[in-house]
């Protein structure tokens, strides 16, 4: 009888155990699945919004976020969907376009950031002058050359991103990438300078304009 | 057995993992060993070491900006009355050890008539003059390639000039002198002269034209040729001369002890009337008197040119002028300004329902002090507000966001959802206004009746930061409709321009808040003289056939001053003019004596104000009706018989003599402009990019670890336990 109450517990501290392991478990199967699994409806709304002359459509009917650019890295084998927006629910789906910055091909700096356990693991692997592409939706075709990453602390003031200056590009990640816990201060900043434009789709456009490039 | 029960529960949803359990033990065992192997570099090298600032690898691209050209500007303002003549000198300084060409943009006041150009090299002087811009421009290039000295300033802005100097030799000083004439504004019996020595950088809206494509494709080559001006912004379709209006800032802040960019201020006031109080709101002023003359000057010598420079005087009280009547006679030619104040009125019956529309701009320029003085001057714009008033809130930056889909009525609770709003609005992002202004002159009430009944009013809260200033104007016009727009000018160096433009476009006025303590007594004066009634269908008779500009009186809201420029011909006029219009309703009439005026009281500079404010309404109605070929001319003939700086007159000044050696290389540099003072250095807060993926997956292995541990604990009970059931 004594031992049966002991053993109560016992079973209660299974039970709890593994109600906490299945519930820890599937959160980081949903935050993988979300991450995996997004790009292929976002490929879909990518297409229509190249097709549709740049109006953004929605990768599903309820969705807050829309692609905004496509983001490729040849060196790597990166191909991924920059949304709009760099709040938590859009970078769930992908990487994220951040409202502080510009544009990409607008004077000035453009934020994206990604989650550095998911789309943005592979910054650790940029290397000064790999080349970036980013997609936009009017289907200019904008190329990058890294120039340099740096880990800045975000609990030092850090200023806004430039308004106007040379179109660089900024790719933002967690700092350290195999760290475990989320919201630490330490962020990886890849900054990227604007290369030439991507001949071949210049010539493309050229085509489709008559021969008159149009930007 | 009650535990047994639970347990086939909590099963069922994750079915999947009660196959697992008998593999667990090496499941687990490898899954953390796995998580240990990955977890391990960041344990190797921890947080604290790699810290802020540590470079993991770095270009070898310099961000730090030197100037090569540094410029000293020194202000001398003369008022006789209300008009002021302005010399400006900026002497230029070449410390490095090549030949440069300068170029520097900087903003003068948009009422200026800029009507003289003076070059000075050591004893030598130049005198510039005004020549059809094309040809000054290919005149200043000539002289640029043969080595002579040469200045060239061109009207990029109404309130934005560049002034390019030509070879000026290594450790060379050339100085420039600008004249030009202001008028003081008279508001409320008091005279105001407001100066601005830098510039809010514009946002340049728009997708890159084509010279931009050229651009980005690397001619950098082409940078030398005079069509350049060194801006950070490249053309767009919107705003073709991007790069013409986007001088380079230095990325410091300045400081008046040890300015970027200095100037010495002097100013003699001579207002022709007992003053109760001078002052300069932004700067520190040592002030002298001399009978009625009054003399400033800097407290420290000099200033950083960081903010505006206004200077305001009130006449003791009985001594408010409400009618003044100046001339001046050039070229055996006579011109004339006339200023009629119409007497305030006390409102009597009861103000109508407003429905007033908020627009806050929270673009990237606003950053800082700005952002906090348009939120202050929001506030108490919600303060004011009436229960028998509706409104709503636009805020914009890149997008526009409307706080109600419609005007609400101003009770308790929306004016706290307001509040709400106001206080969590953050800068950043573009301004692209011309959404936000669309959206705040749809009428959006239903019934016609309605929205008849209320003054449907726009209160705009911006810096002005924009470069298509006209696009702006030609919509605020056409859509204008019954709606008026009143501007708030924000922070220490506004688009003055924009505002007093979108102003008159928008039949309203503008006010100006730099600093967070003016934002009570500027808010309290617009919402006080938008309710005073208008002084309206004004017009004036002279006793003689006159051009008179503007020729068409706008409607004056309370304390403004009605100010006609005219030109009489080659006979002052005698008799009396008549003013008359409707204040409140009722007719008003004034007759003025025009009594010729002994040789002495002629005030200078005013008929370069005439020619300008012929120019500034020929240029206005370019928005409307006529057509640039009918326009041009007209503008091109006063300026250059006048010899005044307009967008289509430059001023050139060149040295005979030849300086520079052909063979000697000529480099071009911009010299930037300080940042307006609490401006900028908006905190950035970076988003959170890491998911709690990793420490769910760790979490969620350590507890099957723990349930593991607790199962293999008990199993030899096990039998035990099942014979007791």
């Amino acid at each position: 009888m004594f031992r049966r109450i002991l053993e109560q517990p016992r079973h209660w501290l299974l039970v709890v155990a593994l109600v906490v392991a299945v519930q820890q478990l599937l959160s980081a199967a949903l935050v993988y699945s979300k991450a995996a699994l997004a790009p292929v409806l976002m490929e879909r709304a990518w297409q229509l919004t190249l097709a549709d002359g740049g109006r953004s459509h929605k990768p599903w009917p309820w969705a807050d976020t829309w692609p905004v650019a496509r983001l490729q890295v040849p060196a790597l084998g990166i191909d991924q969907f920059v949304l709009a927006g760099a709040s938590g629910n859009a970078l769930a789906f992908g990487p994220g376009l951040d409202a502080a910055g510009r544009s990409p091909g607008e004077p000035g700096t453009a934020v994206i950031a990604g989650h550095r356990d998911t789309h943005f693991r592979f910054l650790q692997h940029l290397q000064p002058a790999m080349t970036l592409q980013l997609e936009l939706p009017d289907g200019r075709m904008l190329r990058y050359r890294v120039a340099g990453a740096e880990v800045v602390d975000s609990r030092d003031v850090v200023e806004a991103p430039a308004q106007f200056g040379p179109a660089q590009l900024e790719l933002v990640t967690c700092f350290p990438f195999d760290a475990l816990r989320a919201g630490g201060p330490l962020r990886y900043v890849v900054r990227a300078e604007p290369g030439a434009f991507v001949n071949t789709e210049l010539e493309r456009r050229a085509a489709v304009n008559n021969g008159v490039l149009e930007l | 057995m009650a535990e047994y029960m639970d347990n086939t529960t909590w099963q069922r949803p994750a079915g999947a993992y009660w196959f697992v359990l008998p593999a667990l033990p090496t499941l687990i065992g490898a899954v953390l060993a796995l998580l240990v192997i990955s977890a391990s570099p960041a344990r190797a090298v921890p947080a604290a070491e790699i810290g802020a600032g540590h470079m993991q690898w770095h270009s070898d691209g310099s961000d730090s900006y030197q100037a090569a050209l540094t410029q000293h500007s020194k202000l001398s303002v003369t008022i006789a009355g209300m008009v002021a003549v302005v010399q400006l000198e900026q002497r230029f300084e070449n410390s490095t050890d090549s030949w440069q060409e300068g170029i520097y943009s900087f903003p003068l006041p948009p009422e200026a008539a800029v009507r003289q150009l003076e070059m000075q090299v050591g004893e030598r002087r130049v005198l510039g003059k005004v020549r059809e811009r094309q040809q000054a421009k290919k005149l200043y290039q000539e002289a640029r390639v043969a080595g002579k000295k040469a200045a060239l300033v061109e009207q990029q802005r109404a309130n934005l000039f560049t002034n390019r100097i030509a070879n000026i030799a290594p450790g060379e000083q050339v100085t420039v002198r600008l004249e030009y004439v202001q008028p003081a504004s008279y508001v409320d019996g008091e005279f105001a002269l407001r100066i601005p020595t830098t510039l809010t950088p514009r946002y340049i809206p728009g997708v890159s034209a084509l010279r931009g494509l050229e651009d980005q494709t690397g001619a950098q080559a082409a940078s030398l040729s005079v069509d350049q001006y060194l801006g950070w912004a490249k053309p767009t379709i919107r705003v073709p001369d991007a790069d013409a209006v986007t001088p380079l800032l230095y990325p410091q802040t300045g400081s008046d002890f040890a300015p970027l960019n200095p100037m010495s201020i002097d100013v003699d006031l001579d207002a022709g009337m007992p003053l109760a109080e001078v002052q300069a709101l932004y700067h520190e002023m040592a002030l002298s008197r001399r009978g009625d003359r009054y003399q400033l000057t800097l407290l420290n010598g000099i200033s950083e040119m960081d903010r505006d420079f206004e200077l305001r005087w009130r006449p003791v009280t009985g001594a408010a002028p409400q009618a003044a009547f100046f001339t001046e006679q050039v070229a055996g030619q006579y011109y004339g300004l006339l200023m009629v104040v119409p007497p305030a009125l006390v409102q009597e019956d009861e103000i109508l329902p407003r429905e007033q529309i908020f627009v806050i701009d929270t673009s990237g320029s606003m950053a800082g002090e700005p952002i906090e003085q348009a939120r202050q001057s929001l506030k108490l714009a919600l303060a004011q507000l009436r229960p028998q008033d509706y409104f709503n809130v636009i805020a914009f930056d890149s997008d526009t966001r409307a706080l109600f889909n419609q005007a609400m009525p101003a009770n308790r609770h929306y004016v706290a959802q307001a509040s709400e709003f106001v206080r969590h609005l953050y800068a950043g992002g573009g301004t692209e206004m011309l959404p936000a202004l669309e959206r705040a002159f749809r009428n959006e009430s239903s019934k016609e009746e309605q929205g008849a009944q209320r003054l449907r009013q726009v209160i705009f809260i911006t810096d002005g930061a924009v470069a298509n200033e006209q696009e702006l104007f030609d919509a605020i016009q056409a859509q204008l409709g019954h709606s008026r727009l009143f501007t708030v000018g924000i922070g220490s160096a506004p688009n003055q321009w924009f505002m007093q433009g979108a102003a008159d476009a928008g039949r309203g006025f503008s006010v100006q808040v730099s600093k967070i303590d003016q934002v009570s007594a500027q808010m309290g004066q617009l919402f006080e003289r938008i309710a005073a009634p208008l002084a309206a269908d004004l017009s004036v008779s002279w006793p003689q056939q006159v051009e008179a500009w503007p020729s068409r009186v706008a409607d004056l809201y309370r304390g403004e001053p009605l100010l006609q420029s005219v030109h009489f011909g080659d006979a002052l006029p005698a008799g009396e003019l008549l003013v008359s219009g409707q204040l409140a309703g009722k007719f008003w009439q004034q007759r003025i004596a025009l009594a010729p005026q002994p040789g002495g009281a002629e005030q200078p500079g005013v008929a370069s104000l005439w020619a300008k404010r012929k120019i500034a309404s020929l240029l206005s109605q370019l928005a409307i009706s006529a057509s640039e070929e009918d326009i041009r001319p007209a503008v091109l003939d006063v300026a250059l018989t006048h010899q005044l700086l307009s967008p289509y007159t430059s001023f050139v000044a060149i040295e005979e003599k030849i300086s520079r050696d052909v063979n000697a290389p000529l480099r071009s540099n911009a010299l930037p402009n300080t940042r307006p003072r609490g401006q900028g250095a908006q905190p950035y807060a970076y988003p959170n990019t890491a998911t709690t993926g990793p420490a769910n997956a760790f979490l969620g292995c350590f507890a099957l670890f723990i349930a593991l541990l607790i199962y293999v604990m008990r199993r030899p009970e096990e039998d035990h336990v099942s014979k007791d059931s």
